[in-house]
This record gives C-alpha cells, structure tokens and sequence, in this order.
C-alpha cells in the first residue's frame, strides 16, 4: 500500500478548494477569457514576487525559453550554451529556435559548473542558459561575468527556483530573462500548462508582448510573424490565490528540506548548499550507489520516489544529431545513475517525513 | 506599449447591448461542468489526462476521422500540422491573404514561406488560381474556411493531388461545415481546429485539436506536442510543450454535446439576416452553397460605406467587427515577401467592405431586427 505518494495534487487542493471555486465562477462570469484584468493582475503580482520589473504570462515553461530565445533574435546557425541534466524542455527550446544546444557539465551540486563554459564558447554563441535545478540557482556571479566578457546572452532556466535567492537576489532577476513554469507540480502552479517570464528591459518585454500574440500591436495590425503562446486568464486567476500563499509554501518546504538534512546526512548524500543560497526547493534530491535498491526497498515500504532525470539529454536520441557520447559528462552521467528525488511538497505531514527518514535509515547500504 | 490591449477592448463592449461575447450566457450551466471538474482535480490529472483521450475520441468521431489530437491552440494545431509533415526551411506553402495573422505565422514559424493566392466572392481561396502559385518548393495547401464556410475541396483535391501536395485544412472556424457526406478536417491530411473562447465549440481559455486518418500523422503529433517523449524518461526527437489542458477538454466536450444545436441556431439567425438584409442594396449577404456548407462562426456582410456604418451601429449598441482589415500581404509583417497593394485585388476590396454582425445562438430575432433597422436607417437617413 502506497503510504507516501511522490505527488499529492489532491491534499493542496482541499485545502483552498471553495475560495478557488468562487473565483473560477467570478472568472466566467466576467466572460473575458484570453488576457483581462486577471492576467494582468497576476503579471504584475508575480514581478513584484520575483522583484523583477516586468512579467509576461505565457503558454508554459518550454515557450517562456523559446519565446526568450526568439526576443533575443537566436535561430539558425546560432549556439545555445546549457546542462544535459536538465528537463528535455531546455534543450527542446533551444532546437525549436533552429539554433544548437552546446552541453557543459555540471558541478556536485546538480548546476552548471562556470568553469567549464569559456571552453564551450565559440563565434556562434548567442547565449547561455543555466538551469537553476531542483531550485538551488547557479553560481550566477562568474556566469554573469563570462557572459558580459564574451558578449553573450543569459537567459535563466527558472522552471524550478521560483523564490530562491542567490546572494540576496531573486532567480529569474539575474540574466536577461528569467524563464517559469507554472505546470501542476512546481511551486507555483496552476489547474493546467502555464509559463511566465521575467526581465527588467522594457525594450525586451515589449518585443515579448507582440511574440505571445501572433505579433499584434492591436486588433488589426501585425507587425512580426509571431505565435500563440498565452497564460489563460482562468490560470492567472487561480494562481493569483497561491501566490499569495507561496511564502507559506516556502516555510513549509524549508522545515521538510531540514528535516531530510538532519535526518538523512549520515547515510546518503544530501544536497549541498552555499552561505549565500536561500533555496526554495522544487525537488529534493539525494545521491548513493545502492540508488536502484533503495528505491526499490522504499516502494516496498509504501514510499514513492522518483528520479530527476535517469537519461541525459545528451544521451537521448533526440540528441544523436549533436553527436555526444558516453563518458563527455561524467558528473552529469554519474549523478543519472545514483541520484534520487524524494516526496517534497507541503502538505507532506510529519509522520510521513519521520516514515521516509526512518525507512532510509534503516535500509542496508553495504 | 499597454501589456495586453485587449481589456481596453473589453471595457467598450461592456457598454454594448448586442455583443460578438456571449460567454457570460453560454457558460450559465457551469456547475456541471464544475462536477465533472471535481473529478479531475481531486486525481490531480491536469495535463494529458483521461479528459483529453474522451473529448480526442468524441471530436475524432462527429468529424469521422480516426484520429484526433488536442493541443494548446489553433495556431499550434497549423505549425504542428506543417512539422509533422515535415515542412520547413525552403518550402512553400500556399493560403490565402484574406484571414487571420495566425495561419501565415504557422507557416513562418515552420521555417517555410507563404505564398498567397486570391480569395473568391466567397472570401474563400480561389481554387483556379492554385496551380498559377505551385513551384516545386510547395509543399503543402492550407485552405482556409473563412467565417465557417467549407471552401471548393471538390476543386482543391485534384490540384494537390495532381501536384502530390498535402492539404491542411484551416478549420478553426468551420467545426461542423458539411458537404460531400465530409465535414471539414477530414477532406486534408491534416485538419485544424481551435476552441479559442468565441469559436463555435469554445473552452475557458486557449486550445486546438489535430484531425487526421494517418496513423503515422497521428504518431509524430502525440511526440511533437509533448517534447518528443515516448516515455517519462526517453526523448526521440526534439518537440514543443502545446497541450490541450485536460481542465479545458472537459469544458469541450461539454459543449461538444451542444454542437448541433449551436451550428442549426446560428444557421437559422444567418438565414434570418439573409433573408432581411437582402432588401438593402448598398449591402451583400455572405454567399453559402449549401444547407450546411457554412456553419457562421462568422456573419460577414460587404457594406458599403463600411467605416461609417460600423460607428453607426456601435452607436446603437450593436458590436459590428471587421474580420479582418488589412489583407494578410500588406500587413508590416508581410514586408519581407514582397507583396504590394494591388497583388490581391478581391482580398484588398473585401477587407475593404467586410462588417462582421453578431450571429450567435443567444442572439434573438427582436436583436436582429433591430441591427436590421439600424443599417436600414444608416443607408436611408
């Protein structure tokens, strides 16, 4: 019997489940169904969270970087430095502007490893995305400083990190753009795919307005070739309720995350962090050799688990056009292999963290 | 730039009595749709779930074809469409320069260039000039069934198949149009439909569906909307995030239910315009070949005077739209094509004189009358 499930939707929804019922029917009662005043109220509540100027509602997290990546001009013939560690999506993005996707490795810490994009960089580069993975942000200050030294582009993989802070400052708010996913298991989520994106330039925002609406400066007049790509205004108006709730979320993440350290510390490896990090964590996630086994002893034990992610980008065949192979990043290959994501979501009790610490503790790891 | 200038919209039609948004009255039964949505949260099922498989099976069957595939919106149903078959950098395919923004964009973002061919009386593509645009760049056709009506397929089949082109249908206004025992998306490879909030079957939000009969068309798009995933954990080719919400297919196939009753009103309210309108000379009723060829998501005049007349009856409180002015090719983004003012003379002067009057099935014959009336009185003083 399953006593722990790995995602719990349900357990969330019932507890805002009437306030979220009433404003879905204030919401069709409005008859505005694409943007409208819930969309722009959410924009804007969401900026000020993530202490950026402006936000823009899009589709889901895959378009906030396609859309970030066209805004910036980047396609054919152009190169896109980032992680094989990360959600297909990253990469897909990148494919989808006709531009390439470059793979560093990462470091210990799952993020990518700024020692290693100098050597990646060549005339093609446009940009580099570094993906703040199960929401600890890169070691954004050298990134930043590479960047500006070659002229090039950051566009932040935020998908995971809204909330975290690196050194005082919010993701989303160091690079370019910030890019969000607002799918049902992130942080912040809402009823469906959504995707919002962050930046401080106005000229960039602008440019980002006329990509999501099929490139109309108003009701009869387009401008560029652009898409389809919107938050639904019914979305913006569910997350404006859990937005107002995310600081709590947070809190509650935070006294899990604690829990697994202190718990767990001496029998497998917990995620590592820096003095400056304020992690939002959008998924916990250890590492040990015996990962299969344990995984399998813990199902036994009712406690579902998961692994983010068990094939690397580079390794999958989507990638065999960009001609990686076995052994170009080790850590990365390394981390598929032993690394394991743990139940981490807010309404995860106490007995269930105490069931999940013990069970791995007590599982053989020799 | 105002983010979204649609809410400026919003606010002018609040102050109109007769509106083109009847969402308000079309959505009234919303509890039920709110016990099935009970459902769906409570299992968490939020994207690709079980809804979305029972509204594809549903949709797939009223349009008789196999297949049918949901995703984010119509525009994505056109550029998956065009991916699926491979269109790309290099290629051409033809539509024509008298519709929506949205189906050039496809194209583009495909990597593959529009080339246009004029409409005919009908605000349909003109089949006989079809063959005059083929290049051996072309590989694909999308005809666009404008306002709802089916365009000439009985012509434009031969052409593509003459040409081995695939059509792909633009269906996003015309669910339902039927003619030939077919109803549009199935006469093409690929049919494309939208649910955007004012089409006729319409969710809380945006979405499309995919038609097809290729089991192979059918593969390659369940990949390109969902990453290229084959499973949680393997990807075989590079593909887009564009999901239908599972929330929004139980809106569908709600109304999907409703879809006969939806198409026979607003045909009964386009015959009643009609068969009024016709006394009026400065004013052309839109023309329609058969019984249930045209479906009017759309009732499109060609009036004379026609910017006046709109102020005219926005004055009067009736939502008189233009869909859409200007044509496609003189649009700043068409720049790049090389197109100019005179290219299309049939797609120039009917955006010219089009005037779009409220057609849904909530409108009531006392309204209609009444816009009736009104155009009467702009014309006669």
């Amino acid at each position: 019997m399953v006593k722990v499930r790995f995602v719990n939707l349900e357990a969330q929804l019932t507890l805002i489940k009437d306030v979220i019922i009433s404003k879905i029917t204030s919401f069709l009662e409005s008859g505005y169904y694409i943007f409208g005043p819930e969309l722009n109220n959410f924009e804007k509540s969401v900026a000020e969270y993530c202490e950026s100027k402006f936000a823009i509602g899009v589709g889901n997290g895959t378009d906030a970087l396609f859309l970030s990546l066209k805004a910036l001009g980047i396609g054919n013939g152009d190169e896109v430095i980032t992680v094989p560690n990360s959600f297909i999506a990253t990469a897909g993005a990148i494919s989808a502007t006709g531009a390439k996707p470059v793979f560093i490795d990462v470091k210990d810490d799952f993020t990518m490893n700024p020692n290693l994009i100098e050597q990646a960089i060549t005339e093609k580069t446009k940009a580099i995305i570094p993906v703040h993975l199960t929401g600890k942000i890169c070691d954004m200050d050298p990134i930043l400083e590479i960047a500006k030294k070659h002229n090039l582009f950051v566009i932040e993989d935020a998908a995971q990190s809204i909330g975290s802070k690196y050194k005082g400052k919010k993701s989303g708010s160091f690079g370019d753009f910030g890019c969000f996913s607002l799918h049902p298991l992130k942080n912040l989520n809402c009823f469906g795919d959504g995707g919002f994106i962050t930046t401080n330039n106005e000229e960039l925002y602008n440019k980002l307005l006329l990509l999501r609406n099929h490139g109309l400066i108003n009701r009869d007049e387009c401008v560029l070739w652009g898409y389809n790509s919107r938050l639904d205004s019914l979305q913006a108006a569910i997350l404006s309720i859990k937005i107002s709730d995310l600081d709590k979320t947070k809190e509650r993440i935070n006294y899990i995350v604690n829990k697994y350290k202190s718990g767990l510390k001496n029998h497998v490896e917990i995620p590592s962090h820096e003095d400056y990090d304020d992690i939002f964590y959008h998924t916990f996630i250890i590492k040990t050799d015996k990962r299969n086994e344990l995984k399998k002893y813990l199902l036994e034990k009712g406690i579902e688990t998961s692994i983010h992610y068990p094939i690397p980008i580079h390794l999958q065949e989507a990638a065999r056009e960009l001609r990686y192979r076995k052994g170009d990043f080790p850590i990365v290959e390394k981390q598929a292999e032993t690394i394991l994501s743990l139940p981490l979501y807010p309404e995860l009790t106490n007995e269930q963290i105490d069931l999940i610490i013990k069970e791995i503790s007590s599982f053989n790891f020799y | 730039m105002e983010p979204n200038y649609l809410p400026e919209q919003y606010k002018k039609d609040k102050m109109i009595e007769i509106n083109h948004n009847y969402l308000q009255k079309q959505f009234a039964d919303y509890d039920i749709i709110f016990e099935k949505l009970k459902e769906l949260v409570i299992k968490g099922d939020f994207t690709l779930g079980e809804s979305v498989n029972e509204f594809e099976k549903n949709f797939a069957k009223i349009v008789g074809t196999k297949y049918a595939i949901g995703v984010g919106s119509g525009t994505d149903a056109l550029f998956l469409s065009l991916k699926a078959l491979g269109i790309g950098e290099g290629d051409e395919v033809i539509t024509s320069p008298y519709g929506f923004y949205s189906t050039v964009g496809a194209i583009v973002t495909a990597g593959a260039k529009p080339v246009f061919v004029d409409v005919g009386e009908d605000y349909n593509i003109n089949p006989n000039l079809i063959e005059g645009a083929i290049t051996d760049k072309t590989k694909a056709i999308i005809p666009v069934h404008w306002a709802g009506l089916l365009c000439d397929m009985e012509k434009i089949i031969p052409i593509a198949e003459k040409n081995n082109i695939h059509i792909v249908e633009d269906a996003c206004q015309a669910f339902k149009a039927y003619k030939d025992k077919r109803y549009s998306g199935n006469f093409g490879t690929l049919g494309c439909f939208s649910f955007h909030p004012l089409k006729i079957i319409n969710i809380w939000g945006d979405g499309g569906m995919i038609v097809t009969n290729s089991q192979a068309m059918h593969d390659k798009l369940l990949l390109l909307r969902n990453h290229g995933l084959i499973n949680r954990d393997e990807c075989v080719l590079w593909g887009y995030n564009s999901r239908l919400d599972s929330l929004q297919a139980v809106v569908g196939d709600h109304l999907l239910k409703k879809v006969d009753s939806i198409t026979k009103t607003r045909i009964r309210n386009a015959d009643y315009f009609n068969q009024k309108l016709v006394e009026i000379p400065e004013v052309l009723t839109p023309i329609r070949y058969g019984d249930e060829d045209h479906v009017y998501h759309l009732y499109i005049i060609r009036a004379k005077d026609r910017d006046r007349l709109q102020e005219f009856l926005i004055k009067n409180g009736i939502d008189a739209k233009v869909h859409y002015s200007p044509p496609l090719h003189m649009q700043i983004a068409a720049n790049k094509f090389g197109y100019k003012k005179g290219d299309f003379p049939v797609a120039e002067k009917i955006s010219s004189s089009v005037l779009s009057l409220p057609v849904h099935e909530f409108i009531t014959q006392e309204q209609q009358d009444y816009i009736v009336e009104k155009i009467k009185k702009f014309y006669n003083g």
